[in-house]
Parts: C-alpha cells; structure tokens; sequence
C-alpha cells in the first residue's frame, strides 16, 4: 500500500487552486508528488504573488498570493497542485518599496521572471519581432529531465591535449552555403560534426548560449537601414536556460533537448563542450533598462550600486553583477553545477572574469570567495575554468588572476606578442620565446602550468585570422557607431593593401602569414584555440566588433573552404602534428626534456645561438621529451623568419640515432605541408621571407 | 483541433492511430490511453502518424514516456510520420527511443 505523506497534502485552496507552504529549496520551480514546489528569494521584498499564464496568453490564469506564513527566512515558497507542466508559464510579483536612492526597485504592477528558470519562452524563434505591449517578456516555464544520454559523461581531455574551437551557434552554419538543414542552431552544429572532427579539434567553446535577447538594444543602421541586433549575446536574461532562439526546435520548446543532444553528439566523436559564460552583468542595464527579474526581486542584493544608488558599470555594458554578495554567489555556483550535471558541460570560459574577483564596491579582492568556490567545488572539480582575465573597469589579471591552482586563462599577451611577432616588430623575440614555452614568465612563479595559458592569435573580440593580415586598421562602419567601436590595438599589417586586393603578390602573402600565425600557434605549448573559419580564411571584412551584425558578413562563409583549401589544409595536418608529438603538450615548467635534449631551447640563425637584440628577426625553437609508448625520443624544430628577406638557418644537430624530416614550410604555397614527409640530412635551410619551416626528429632507418 | 485515438489490440502488439494535431491541448489525451495500456509487458507499440501533421513537445514527451515504460526489448514504432515530425525527433534526441518506418509493411 502506497502511504501518502501528510507533508504532500494541500492545506489550502487559493484562487481556486489547492496549495501548501513549498520547501524553500531547491529555488526557482521543482517538481513534488502531484504538484509544483515554487521558491523564490527576496530580502527586502514585502509580498509575493505567484502568477501563472496558460502558455503563450497575455493574461494570466490566476494570482496567487503567496501567504506570509509560507515565507522562511528571505525566502517564499508554495506548492501548486493540478498544474499542467506542458501548458504553464509563470512569474512573480514582489512587493516593496521603491526607493532607488536606497538601492531598492520594487514594482508590483512588473510580472518578474524566475532567476532559476531553466526554459523561457518568449523570444523562440531567433529574429521574430517580439510583441512589446506584452506586459511579461521573457517567460518561466516548467523544464523536463527526460533526456536519453545513453550513458554519457564529460569527457576530461587534459587541458594541455586540447585543441579549442571557438564558435558562435548562429554564426557557424547560417550561411546558405553551410550545407546544413537546419542552419543557424544547435542541430546545425550537430551536422557539422564530421567537419570538426575532419579537422581535428576536441573541444568547442560556444560564445553565450544561456537565453538572451538579441533584440536588446536593437536598431536599425542610419545609412544602410541595415537592422542590428544583440547578436554575439552577451547580456544573459535567464541563467539556466538555453537560448531557444538558437534551437530549430525552440518553436515547439524543445530547447534544452535539441541541445543536450549537440553536447551528447559532440561527446560521441570526442569533442568538448565549453561554454561562453557571462556572469558579470546581466540584460537589465542601467536605471534605464528594463524590470525583467533581479531588479525587482532584490536590486540591491544582485548588483553593485553607487552610494546613491546608480548602477557600477564595469562591464561596460550598464550594470555590474554583484559576485561577491553571498546570495549572488551561490546562484552563480547553482548554475554552473546545473550546466555540468544537467547538461553534461565540459568547461566555462568566464567573460570578463577579472569583475568577478572585485567586492560589492569595486575593489579587487586578494582572496575573492566566488573564484574560490568555483575552483574548490565538488561537481565542477573536472570542469575546466577559464577565464578572461581583464574587465571593462581597468583590471588586467593575466598572469595575477587568482587561480588556486584551477583557473586557467586567455592569454592576451601570447595574442598580442605573436601579433607583433608575426608583423615583424622590433624588440619580440624575448617575449615571444616567452609565449611559445607557455608564459612561464606569468605562470610558473606561482606554480601553475602552461596549459593555464590558454593561446590565441585570434577570437570572436577582434580580427577574424584572415582580416588581421589583410587590415591595418578596423572598418567598423557597419555596426552604426561611426567607426568608434571596437579596438584599435590590432597589432594587424594588411600585407600592402588595405582590404580586399587582386595583387597576388599580396593574396600569397596573407595566406603565408595566416599560416604563419597558426603554425606558431600549434608547436607553442599551453591550450590552442582557434576562431572558426580562421582556417579557411573566413573575413568580417575588415570589422574588428561584429557583436551586432547578423548577415553574411558575421556568417561562416564555407566556400572559403574550397578557395582557401591550402590553408585549411595546412591547419588541419598541424593540429594532427601537434596530436603526434607530444613534446609540443607538455605540461610542466620544470619538465626536464628527453635524454638528448632540453624540453624547450631556442636557436637563431645559428643553432643554440639566438641575436635576442631588437632588431632580430629570427627565432628558432625545439622541443623534446621522451616517448614512453615508443621508447623513442620525441623532437620538434620550428625555424621563424619574420624578416622580409630569406635567411639561413643552421640546424640543431640530432644524435645519430636520429634524423630530421621536413614536415611544413610556409615559404612554399604550393606543399606547405608534406604528406609523406622526406628525411633531411643537410646541415641547414633557407627559411624564406616571412616563413617557418617545421621538422621533426625520427629515429633513423638502418 | 482536435485528436482522435483509436486504438486496435494485435497478438503481440498495440496499435494507436492518430488522426488530428498532437498539441498541449491534446496531449493528455494520448498521455493517458497509453498509460492506460499495459506498458510494462507490451512488446511491440505501433504509433500510426499519416494522419497527423503536428506533434508538440507534450506529445513527443508523451511518447517518450511510453518507451520508457516499456520493457528494454520492447520496440515502439512510429508509422507515416511527416518530415517535420521525423526531423524534430532527430534535432531533439529522441531518435534513440523509436523506430521510425514509413508503412506497416516495413516492421
């Protein structure tokens, strides 16, 4: 006989649905025997009123006011029986004084989103004009764990084995020529999963896919009428939701399946999934910005207000989440638990991470509780965190963000060294020999490791691969701000001509510096990451800041692919080069290198010999370790001539045991990389103009 | 619209033809004559969907909940179903849970 609890048993009837005082956790909606347990947290709030919505209708099915009994503690909580999970949309109403001076928002004529959702409806299709007269925007729904994951787990790669690919959902295969069915979304990716199996990568970092609005903001482009969006999506409305307009199946609310499957699918062909996180602040913006949920549940306990109670802005972007307050944390904490565990995520790449280490009022903390929750907690022990370690406020952390041991970083100075590096600046080789080895310069004094260098050349934020070698400066104009958007530290060189050019003299040259760029990418140690399309040269025209742009200008143009399939070649072979030698993967600082070499040596013209003076121009670097599988040794030697004028290289002598065999040289387009690479017995090589040559060690045959 | 369910007892097998739309309205509807069905002993469950142009995420949660019920030998088969119908279980990963056959003559 089946006992029914005396604990599950409504009490009351209210509006004419029977309830009980709910459990005050977990928060948001969960459900229990027959019914729906709701929680929802407010400090200074005064009254809760639960609204519930038949799906998609403008006016509710009932109000029910949550009795001030059901409160405990800052927390209310009721249990709604005979609810159909299918058809239900709900909200909150909280009551209390509005006193912005004072911090506090409240507005009980505003139906409050569920900070806790895990499914919104309301922008569901992508691009749709959403119904503003609408009084409730973005809508909490009831989310269902019915998903099959056929036994899946996170997958654990070692940082230092991962090729990262960073991509943006929309982005990626929208394009009428991607040759996907359902372009533009997360079973768009699904299609495209051979692709990025075909070339190698085991990871990819997907730019912000919690629920946004990309009509936040938006407008229409004074001169080309051209409509922009909040394309890139970085203002999160619901944490714990996917965005339903990047699912083909957001129209049915079918965003969380169509997504567990891209990460079961991923995971299936040994890909990582990293997600874009955005918690530094949120789609509410500034005192002008809309009431969509925190503002009106507790303003002053989500976000770092002014004495005066005007929003910090150190994320640029209007307000300032505030990540140090307690409650604040643990919701950062709940949602990113519920992405690993819900949703099977490898890693998160945190935006803007440096905010996240500031205290209520700004100021950077020494020992910040929210980044050492992060790193010390049970579930996400195997997530990998990154972090970009700056914010719009002026704190720059590369190399001083606070890691216990866990936080790995974007690298913005490997970006920018090998920027300057690949151009031919002046005065790089020392940095660059630096960021080649895994910045021990920023990591090994505090005892962390290469592959918390997370290496760039290129990502989302900036030129796209092929505009850095084919622009001097950005060509915003499209994004509708005069040009005064987005960087202007590029550290780019068109090659001789800015923009588009038929001078093949020119085309070849960006081709081989595109190689070049990715070629010091691949044999540097720490973590690589790509931008997508870099490897078959896909342009944004020159814009440095396409955060608004939704046309083909943002979209990966994949016949780029047939025009640019050297290059795509050359990556492609290089990320398996990298896979094969192991000695390109190593993971310490102190790692004592292979029985006949050093771990990391550098070389100039002359082996074991570099000119570090400013105006060298030549940098060789060699890599060793022993291979336990084989009981061979493991060797790589990469020859950089950043000068305009071939030089000669001398090369390092191997034992005799071992030989040379010449794998990539970018100096010739037409095989930068051989198939069946060819054994070296010469004593040197001319490295051409603004070329690498990469070799590696084989034992030799007798 | 609305949604007709008639249901037709095979030697090993059940089978539901659906004619109409499986929307949130309609979807208790089916939810409930297959949790009606002795679920936990049927072999063979043949869903018949020529007849139906939209299934909802209650409807295909509904079905997916039969499977489960199901025993793991079992086979739950959906018939005739539409283009858009196949693609959305495809995109959401519920592929895995059916077997998908334009006829009966294809079981």
């Amino acid at each position: 006989m089946e006992i029914e609890r005396i604990d599950n048993t409504p009490t009351e009837t209210i509006e004419g649905y029977r309830v009980r005082p709910g459990k005050p956790l977990p928060f948001g909606v969960s459900s229990v025997p027959g019914g729906l347990n709701f929680s929802v947290y407010t400090s200074a709030g005064t009254a809760c009123t639960l609204v519930l919505f038949s799906r998609s209708e403008e006016q509710p099915l009932a109000e029910i006011r949550v009795p001030d009994h059901y409160r405990i503690g800052d927390v209310y909580s009721i249990v709604v029986y005979d609810l159909d999970y299918e058809d239900l949309e709900y909200g909150f109403r909280i009551d209390g004084p509005y006193e912005p001076e004072l911090g506090n928002r409240f507005d009980k004529n505003k139906i409050l989103m569920d900070p806790y959702a895990r499914i919104i409806s309301g922008r569901d299709e992508w691009g749709a004009d959403p119904d503003w007269d609408r009084a409730y925007q973005y809508r909490s729904r009831v989310a269902f764990d019915d998903f099959d994951w056929e036994g899946d787990s996170p997958l654990e790669i070692n940082d230092a084995d991962l090729v990262i690919y960073e991509l943006h959902v929309r982005s990626f295969t929208k394009n009428e020529n991607s040759g996907v069915k359902f372009k533009g979304t997360y079973a768009g990716i699904v299609e495209k999963i051979p692709y990025l199996k075909s070339l190698g990568v085991n990871a990819v970092e997907l730019m912000p896919v919690f629920e946004f609005d990309e009509f936040e903001n938006s407008r229409v482009h004074p001169d080309t009428g051209e409509k922009l969006y909040n394309y890139w999506g970085y203002s999160t409305v619901a944490f714990f939701a996917p965005k339903a307009g990047f699912a083909a199946s957001g129209k049915i609310g079918m965003q969380m399946d169509e997504f567990k499957q891209l990460v079961k699918k991923l995971h299936k062909e040994g890909i990582e999934v990293i997600l874009d996180v955005v918690f530094n602040h949120t789609a509410e913006g500034n005192e002008r910005g809309p009431s969509i949920s925190f503002k009106g549940l507790d303003n002053r306990i989500y976000y770092m207000l002014t004495p005066e109670g005007y929003y910090f802005n150190f994320s640029g972007t209007g307000n300032t989440l505030n990540c140090n307050n307690p409650v604040v944390r643990n919701l950062v904490l709940d949602c990113l638990r519920y992405w690993a565990s819900e949703y099977h995520i490898d890693g998160f790449r945190f935006d803007l991470a440096s905010i996240l280490g500031r205290d209520p009022w700004g100021a950077p903390l020494s020992n910040p509780p929210l980044l050492e929750s992060l790193a010390f907690d049970p579930i996400l022990s195997s997530c990998k965190l990154i972090a970009e370690a700056w914010d719009a406020g002026g704190l720059y952390q590369v190399g001083t963000f606070p890691a216990y041991g866990r936080w790995s970083e974007w690298n913005g100075k490997y970006r920018d060294t090998a920027r300057r590096y690949l151009k031919g600046d002046d005065g790089q080789l020392g940095e660059m020999a630096q960021r080649v080895q895994g910045s021990p310069d920023l990591y090994q004094a505090n005892g962390r490791s290469p592959a918390t260098s997370i290496n760039f050349i290129t990502c989302h934020d900036g030129f796209t691969l092929a505009d850095l070698v084919s622009f001097n400066g950005k060509h915003n104009e499209a994004n509708g701000e005069n040009n005064c958007d987005g960087g202007d530290d590029n550290h780019s060189w068109n090659c001789g001509a800015e923009g588009w050019t038929e001078d093949r003299d020119i085309t070849r040259l960006r081709t081989r510096q595109s190689m070049n760029a990715i070629g010091i990418l691949l044999t540097s140690r720490g973590t690589p990451m790509l931008l997508m399309g870099d490897e078959f040269g896909r342009s944004q025209h020159g814009n440095n800041n396409a955060y608004c742009i939704d046309s083909p200008v943002s979209w990966v143009d994949w016949s780029l692919m047939d025009s640019n399939r050297t290059l795509f070649e050359f990556t492609r072979s290089l990320i398996r080069f990298r896979q094969n030698h192991k000695c390109l993967r190593i993971n310490r600082f102190d790692h004592e290198g292979s029985r006949y070499l050093p771990s990391c040596s550098f070389h100039g013209t002359n082996a074991w010999e570099v000119n570090w003076s400013a105006e060298s121009k030549q940098l060789g670097w060699l890599m060793s370790c022993d291979d336990e599988e084989t009981g061979h040794m493991d060797a790589v030697y990469v020859a950089s001539n950043v000068a305009h004028y071939a030089t000669w290289f001398n090369l390092p002598q191997l034992p005799d045991s071992y030989q040379w065999k010449l794998y990539y040289n970018t100096g010739n387009l037409e095989s930068a990389y051989y198939e069946n690479p060819a054994n070296y017995d010469e004593q040197g090589i001319l490295v051409g103009e603004r070329s690498m040559i990469i070799f590696a060690a084989s034992p030799r045959e007798t | 619209m609305s949604l007709t369910i008639e249901i037709e007892q095979g030697d090993i097998h059940v089978t539901i033809t659906l004619s109409g739309d499986v929307d949130t309205k309609t979807a208790p509807e089916l939810l409930s004559k297959l949790t009606a069905l002795e679920l936990h002993a049927l072999e063979q469950l043949r869903l018949d969907l020529q007849a139906v142009e939209f299934v909802s995420s209650a409807g295909l949660r509904a079905i997916v909940f039969a499977k489960q019920k199901m025993p793991h030998e079992s086979a739950l088969y959906l018939i005739g179903a539409s283009e858009q119908i196949v693609d959305t279980i495809n995109k959401t990963g519920l592929a895995q849970a059916v077997r998908i056959v334009s006829s009966v003559d294809d079981i």
